[in-house]
This record gives C-alpha cells, sequence and structure tokens, in this order.
C-alpha cells in the first residue's frame, strides 16, 4: 500500500481544540472523491477518539502540559484508504472491554452518553486500540472509501 | 442558540455543531429556560446542526431526563440525514418523539 498524503497535527489537550481537528481533517481528505456520508463519518469517529483522549487520558493537574497528536494517512491503490492515528500520553484505558460496552461511561454526571466507542465502530471500517497503563493509548481509525464511477464528462 | 415560549410550548432552535465543548455551554443554558418556563411541551429543532457526536446524544438523554420529572413530553424536531445516524445508534428514539415538518 502507498502512502500518498499524510498530515500530523498536535493540539493541546482542550475540548474547544476538537472542531479545529474536525475542519484540518476534512479539508485532508475532501482532496480524495468523497461522498459527504464517508466525510461525516470519518468527521464524527475523529470527534469522538479526539473528546475522549482530552477527556479521559489526563488526570486534571497534568491537563496544563497534556497534548493529544493527530496523524492522518491517505493510501491510494485500487482503492483510496485513510487512516487516522490519534494519541494521547496519558493513563491507558485500564479495560478496555468495558470502555467499548455501548452505553458505558466512567462519567456519567458529565452527561456522556458511552457512544463513542460504538460510532467509531459502526462508521469505520476497522478500529485499532492500543493502550498501556501510564505510557497512553493510541486509537487508530480505518476507512476505505467506495469507489465512484468516474465521470464520463 | 434560539428559543421561543408559547402557550406551554418551549422551543429551542440549535444551529452549533453539537460537540463536548458546545454541549456543556448549551446544557446549563437549555436547564436555565425549562426551568423558567416549566413547559409542558419541549421541542428541540435540529435542522440547523450541521454536526453531533455522542456528545450530542448525551445533551438531549440529560434534557430528557429533566423534562421527564416535570410531567412534560420532549419531541426533536427536523434532525439532518446525518444527525439522523447518529441518534439511530442510541435507543433515544424509543424515549424521546421524533418528527420532521
Amino acid at each position: 500500500m502507498e502512502e500518498d498524503n499524510k498530515i500530523k497535527i498536535e493540539i493541546k489537550a482542550k475540548l474547544v481544540n476538537v472542531s479545529i481537528v474536525r475542519v484540518a481533517i476534512s479539508s485532508f481528505i475532501t482532496t480524495l472523491d468523497i461522498t459527504i456520508d464517508e466525510l461525516m463519518d470519518i468527521k464524527t469517529a475523529i470527534s469522538e477518539a479526539v473528546t475522549n483522549a482530552i477527556e479521559h487520558a489526563y488526570k486534571d493537574e497534568e491537563l496544563e502540559n497534556a497534548t493529544v497528536v493527530i496523524n492522518a494517512y491517505i493510501y491510494s491503490n485500487d482503492e483510496n484508504i485513510i487512516k487516522i492515528e490519534i494519541e494521547d500520553k496519558g493513563m491507558g484505558i485500564e479495560d478496555v472491554e468495558t470502555a467499548m460496552m455501548p452505553t458505558y461511561t466512567s462519567k456519567p454526571e458529565l452527561e456522556h452518553a458511552g457512544m463513542g466507542f460504538t460510532i467509531m465502530q459502526t462508521f469505520m471500517d476497522e478500529i485499532l486500540i492500543d493502550s498501556k497503563k501510564d505510557i497512553g493509548t493510541k486509537i487508530t481509525l480505518i476507512k476505505k472509501l467506495k469507489k465512484k464511477k468516474s465521470k464520463l464528462v | 442558540m434560539k428559543y421561543n415560549y408559547e402557550d406551554g410550548s418551549l422551543k429551542i432552535d440549535l444551529d452549533e455543531e453539537l460537540d463536548m465543548s458546545a454541549c456543556r455551554t448549551l446544557r446549563s443554558v437549555i436547564d436555565g429556560y425549562i426551568m423558567r418556563y416549566q413547559p409542558h411541551d419541549f421541542i428541540i429543532d435540529l435542522s440547523k446542526v450541521k454536526f453531533m457526536d455522542s456528545s450530542g446524544i448525551g445533551l438531549l438523554i440529560g434534557r430528557y431526563n429533566l423534562i421527564k420529572f416535570m410531567d412534560a413530553k420532549m419531541t426533536i424536531l427536523n434532525p439532518t440525514n446525518s444527525i439522523k445516524r447518529v441518534l439511530e445508534l442510541s435507543n433515544i428514539s424509543d424515549k424521546i418523539t421524533m418528527r420532521c415538518e
């Protein structure tokens, strides 16, 4: 698989930055032939992963110096594949299986719906979770774009 | 965000991107209006909302839990297709009426 293009974004772990990541990644992937549904799927999944990293990875006293790194790749072969990695250097997810259960949330008082991983799993083709205690978490999201009919004119 | 109260009916028109940052501000603003007007009918219009992630589900369920205690009815109005797809992943439509007009 040939890497066609890449972008790296590093943000301070603040919720206001989530919309900036969405806009940046959207611009990056709209260079491809992509449907609105596919674009919305990717935007929503990224929003979940970046929000999770900001909300759950760091202790309150660590947040001032905490960052989240987002790498996005485009691979082109017979089909276009988009891969996005969302990486933090936080505490790690203690129990990945529980965290992935629909409607499970460790912070119900903040009105988290606990649907983040469900959305990532449903809207992307593949999700990989690499989490190590006190080292951090890397979420990899992969979406294969459907082949469009080429325009005749 | 806009709001309108008339004859026991409180309608909120949202136009922001419903992510965690926006929802955190909105929940206290919306709850302020709910507490002030104590409506029988509570309507949230999503027709101008272009983006929503699971934070939006949390916002809607949170308001529903408040409305339910007041014995009032809650309706979600005009979600766009992409927002409907997010809503459908939750069991929110079992609890809250969804209507397009």
